[in-house]
């Protein structure tokens, strides 16, 4: 508990509750081969929420992801953050951060200087990213690994770590795709779970993208839903479900009903 | 350097009141004790006696040929003319051997330096890689004994110490291109998704290098070590025929094998071409060695296999 407080304090610049925090304006995506990926995509994410885009295989929602991030240009329309470009606001305000699909560990680095990278790379003094990168790894509950090296830990430990170096950084707002879609359904639910109270704690505001209903569900504060290819936003699903929410939730009748309401909305396009 | 160990006990956060067991790694290490020794035996053995079994039948089918044609000793020479020879001349042999294994050993080691850094180079710029790849794999295909002599006049007439410098250049330039061209295939086949990773915490292109691509090359640069180290010998011995000052002194195993030859002292030819691949072996295993301590933490090709 206490260290993850630590983390959120030493963050430099907070957005207010209910700030926009990225804001996507018509954007549009279309490869040099013709193929069209994102079509009209509008979008609103506001401090404190955790928003996930959800939608079939090959809809464009990584790709999506990857523009909000800054990692590729859009065609059409335009993306910003904190009514910056991405690029700048990633060099200007060091409050992004990005969980990819696989761990994306450097297998030559300890888990510990793995979760130091991000530091290391805006030269943060050896002995604070130290201490930094043991509370984050603290936080994901992974102390007792911190000079393993990536490949003799299980996938979802990696992907822990993954995590824990994005909880280094001490974000804003956290971009994760599909970071659990190669885990079994059980670390998957188990780190659902983890992944609620790390973001309580962080105070993050999270875009996630998955193609699991249900994981999309529990999540979040908000779905939108994604037609498949050229994607557009087919359907907002607000959930309201109040935080902290128990794994139990997941059999209860209002969760079903929201899932169903998503389901509908994806199946109908 | 920090010292591993230096033992620090962090308080744990939270996570682990969830009931999600923090693996503890000791039990998963492989247990030896478990093994039986006679298995372990087993292992050794078959480790060992393939190779020495394959030594065997090629001294015994080399002593069946040369018995069987009543070969002449002036014709073709004999294990026994070999081991003779190795005899009569072990202080030469030595000499020729330490001297070879210096050129080379220098040659190899400014192969790394220029190979390397012309590799870094190339993986900056597409364009550059252009200018200068197509080029750098003429070092291996000039045939030597061409540039051999030019070395030794321009090297001469120079302001160098000359010394031992042209050998150790026609090493150099037959040793360079395998590293050349396994430090580019590593420092260009990075992940993808690690790139976007140090972009997404606005890397600079030194830290790029740096951090991802010359630690993901290590293991092709080894490789393309381990390639060079023969040609680096080839190189010397090569240079040695044409620049050498004779005896085996300065010389090396490259004067030797060369009188030898034109003396008709097949017995020593035989030992000193042995010596020349003794050393090689010697070095690769070497190598060998050095990749597998320094990649053992982290990759596959350093890991012992899991039975």
């Amino acid at each position: 508990m206490f260290a993850a407080m630590d983390i959120a304090a030493g963050s430099v610049k907070r957005a207010q509750p209910g700030e926009v925090l990225v804001t996507a304006d018509g954007v549009g995506k279309a490869y040099a081969n013709g193929t069209i990926a994102l079509r009209h995509v509008s979008f609103e994410v506001k401090q404190g929420e955790f928003v996930t885009i959800v939608g079939p295989s090959g809809c464009g929602k990584s790709t999506l992801l990857r523009l909000v991030a800054g990692l590729g240009s859009v065609s059409a329309g335009s993306v910003s953050i904190c009514g910056l470009p991405p690029e700048r606001a990633r060099r200007e305000c060091h409050d992004m951060a990005f969980v990819f699909q696989d761990a994306t560990l450097l297998p030559w680095r300890t888990v510990l200087r793995n979760v130091e990278l991000p530091l290391q790379l805006s030269k943060v003094a050896p002995a604070e990213r130290r201490a930094r990168a043991v509370q984050a790894l603290a936080t994901v509950g992974l102390t007792d690994v911190l000079r393993e090296y990536p490949r003799q830990l299980s996938g979802g430990m990696k992907m822990r770590v993954s995590i824990a170096r994005a909880l280094a950084t001490q974000p804003e707002l956290l971009l994760m795709d599909e970071p659990f879609a190669a885990l079994d359904e059980l670390t998957r639910s188990r780190l659902n779970v983890e992944l609620l109270r790390i973001v309580a704690l962080a105070g993050w505001t999270v875009l996630f993208v998955t193609h699991n209903v249900f994981e999309a569900v529990f999540l979040s504060s908000r779905v939108l839903v994604m037609s498949r290819r050229p994607g557009r936003i087919v359907a907002e699903v607000p959930v309201d479900l109040p935080y902290p929410r128990d794994p139990a939730i997941r059999t209860s009748l209002d969760f079903n009903m929201i899932v169903s309401k998503v389901t509908a909305a994806l199946s109908e396009e | 350097m920090r010292s591993p160990k230096r033992e620090v006990r962090y308080g744990r956060g939270n996570a682990s009141d969830e009931g999600d067991p923090v693996l503890s790694w000791e039990e998963d290490q492989p247990d030896t004790s478990l093994v039986p020794a006679q298995s372990r035996v087993r292992t050794m053995l078959e480790n060992v006696l393939p190779p020495v079994a394959g030594l065997a039948v090629l001294i015994g089918a080399w002593i069946a040929v040369i018995r069987w044609q009543h070969t002449s000793p002036l014709i073709a020479p004999s294990p026994g003319d070999v081991v003779n020879g190795f005899r009569d001349n072990a202080g030469d042999l030595l000499t020729a051997v330490w001297s070879t294994f210096q050129d080379a050993a220098l040659g190899l080691a400014l192969s790394i330096v220029v190979g390397v850094l012309l590799a870094v180079v190339m993986s900056q710029s597409k364009l550059l890689e252009r200018a200068i790849y197509p080029y750098s794999s003429l070092a291996q295909t000039v045939p030597i004994f061409a540039i051999a002599p030019l070395i030794g006049t321009i090297v001469g007439n120079s302001q160098l110490p000359v010394g031992h410098l042209p050998i150790v250049l026609v090493s150099f330039i037959i040793a360079v291109f395998p590293i050349i061209a396994n430090s580019i295939l590593g420092l260009t086949s990075v992940d993808p998704s690690h790139r976007n990773l140090f972009k997404m915490y606005n890397a600079s292109r030194l830290q790029e290098l740096l951090f991802l691509r010359v630690p993901f090359a290590v293991p092709y640069i080894l490789t393309g070590v381990r390639v060079s180290s023969g040609l680096a010998i080839i190189g010397a011995i090569v240079g040695e025929v044409y620049l050498g000052n004779g005896g085996p002194q300065d010389g090396g195993l490259g004067y030797e094998t060369w009188t030898a030859g034109t003396q008709g002292q097949w017995g020593l030819l035989g030992a000193s071409a042995l010596s020349a691949g003794l050393l090689g072996v010697g070095v690769f295993i070497a190598l060998g060695a050095l990749n597998t301590v320094v990649l053992r933490r982290w990759h596959e090709s350093a890991l012992r296999p899991e039975s």
